[in-house]
């Protein structure tokens, strides 16, 4: 189950959504405009509550959204539902990931600038990254952070410094809107994983591509209801795609694991590789996309 | 650091959320720590920050509290001009922070720059405040 935004009213259904003879889910609103949900967060949890009852006999649940930060991140949700919440950050995580060593495959193996090293899915793929011995220089400044990327054996340069001093940059930041476009060098490629997105306005780079980072392909055996063909197209998935707090739930219910891939703030790479392994078998796979759309090669 | 009213327990507990909400191990947040700068706070951490301490202490703390404070500033002239805090802001921000160095409040300060002040002791201060308040309206 994922949960959104509706205009007005108590929680309710949307759509459903799932994996023919696999796992069913239902995608439900908490209707509070952002601001709403900002200033009152006890109402928040208390909705996300009432939407996961109204739901019946469901095994996992998935936080989409700002519903994944706000309330303790599902940690509060978690201690007041029988079911494991995860947040959809292992699975963004994953896509990120691979959708990564897909770009490093196609433009060659190179330096990668990692922006957001402070948030729960830069912090994981940064761990992830170094393991895999790529090349990254990471954004974001501090003792904390130094202290880290230091441990991972990792350059740490304020964020701006980071995306001008590499040509594969990956956008992790927990908000949007935080890059000037103006530093990123000529034929760069932005993989973003930020929403809303990492660029602010402004003039681009030549030949700058710009890639959706946390896009999943819709796995076989999707099945969605009349409303789900519309939400997939409203919510921004678009009709061959899924975004991680959709896929991670399933994911979660489909494998029987009694625990979430993602909750709180701290992503771990086990969770993300555990995550991957369970997608995976259930033919699902990162999607390298320009929007709606496959990026061509 | 300015001399502030504190209380070890009450410390202790607000460097426990800040920890908890940022995925740090309490002994990396120190009191003085600026949340974005030392501890690699995000904006959005500062909600969660604040729903722990609301739910630790059962207090409500109020979006903006900290600048409300600081920006009653009506019947002496503007708190800000062009999102940038003016003399009177800045110094009526000092006041209403006084665990934050008076060096960090220098001219050109702009409004939306305010979370970067916010230090480990901003919150712990904040909470005694909003207890104390609740205790003499008990």
């Amino acid at each position: 189950m994922a949960l959104g935004r509706q205009a007005v009213g108590r929680p309710g259904q949307i759509c459903k959504v799932g994996i023919k003879d696999v796992a069913h889910g239902v995608v439900v609103s908490v209707p509070l405009v952002p601001e709403e949900l900002l200033a009152d967060q006890e109402g928040a949890l208390q909705g996300m509550v009432q939407g996961v009852l109204a739901s019946g006999a469901v095994q996992a649940v998935g936080l989409g959204s700002l519903l994944s930060v706000v309330a303790g991140r599902g940690e509060s949700l978690a201690q007041r539902v029988s079911v494991p919440v995860t947040t959809g950050n292992a699975a963004t995580a994953w896509a990120a990931w691979r959708n990564l060593h897909q770009v490093l495959d196609e433009h060659g193996k190179q330096r990668v600038a990692l922006l957001g090293f402070s948030g729960g899915v830069g912090g994981v793929l940064a761990e992830l990254l170094a393991e895999d011995g790529v090349d990254v220089v990471l954004g974001g400044s501090g003792k904390v952070l130094e202290r880290r990327a230091k441990k991972l054996g990792f350059e740490l340069l304020p964020e701006e410094q980071a995306a001008a001093s590499a040509k594969v940059i990956v956008g992790a930041a927990t908000t949007g809107g935080t890059l000037d476009p103006s530093v990123l060098q000529d034929n760069s490629v932005l993989l973003d994983v930020a929403l809303p997105p990492t660029l602010k306005a402004g003039a681009r780079p030549s030949g700058l591509r710009v890639l959706a980072g946390e896009a999943v392909g819709l796995p076989p055996g999707w099945i969605r209801d009349g409303w789900g063909q519309l939400y997939h197209l409203f919510a921004g998935y678009g009709p061959w795609q899924l975004f991680a707090c959709l896929a991670e739930p399933l994911v979660l219910a489909a494998s029987g694991r009694d625990r979430p891939y993602a909750q709180g703030r701290k992503v771990y790479p086990q969770d993300v590789r555990d995550f991957g392994l369970a997608a995976e078998a259930l033919g699902m796979q990162p999607r390298l996309a320009r929007g709606w759309m496959q990026a061509p090669g | 650091m300015s001399a502030i009213v504190t209380d070890p327990q009450i410390a202790a507990k607000v460097q426990n959320a800040i920890a908890e909400a940022l995925g740090l191990d309490d002994d990396e947040v120190e009191a003085d720590a600026r949340l974005m700068e030392d501890l690699g706070a995000e904006s959005l951490d500062f909600l969660d920050i604040v729903f722990r301490l609301e739910r630790t202490f059962n207090v409500k703390i109020p979006r903006g509290g900290i600048e409300a404070q600081a920006t009653n500033t009506e019947d002496e002239g503007p708190y800000e001009l062009d999102g940038v805090l003016t003399e009177l802001g800045r110094k009526r921000l000092a006041q209403a922070m006084p665990e934050v160095p008076a060096e960090d409040f220098k001219a050109g300060l702009k409004a939306s720059e305010i979370p970067t002040l916010f230090r480990v002791a901003t919150f712990t201060r904040l909470v005694i405040t909003l207890l104390e308040e609740k205790k003499k309206g008990a």
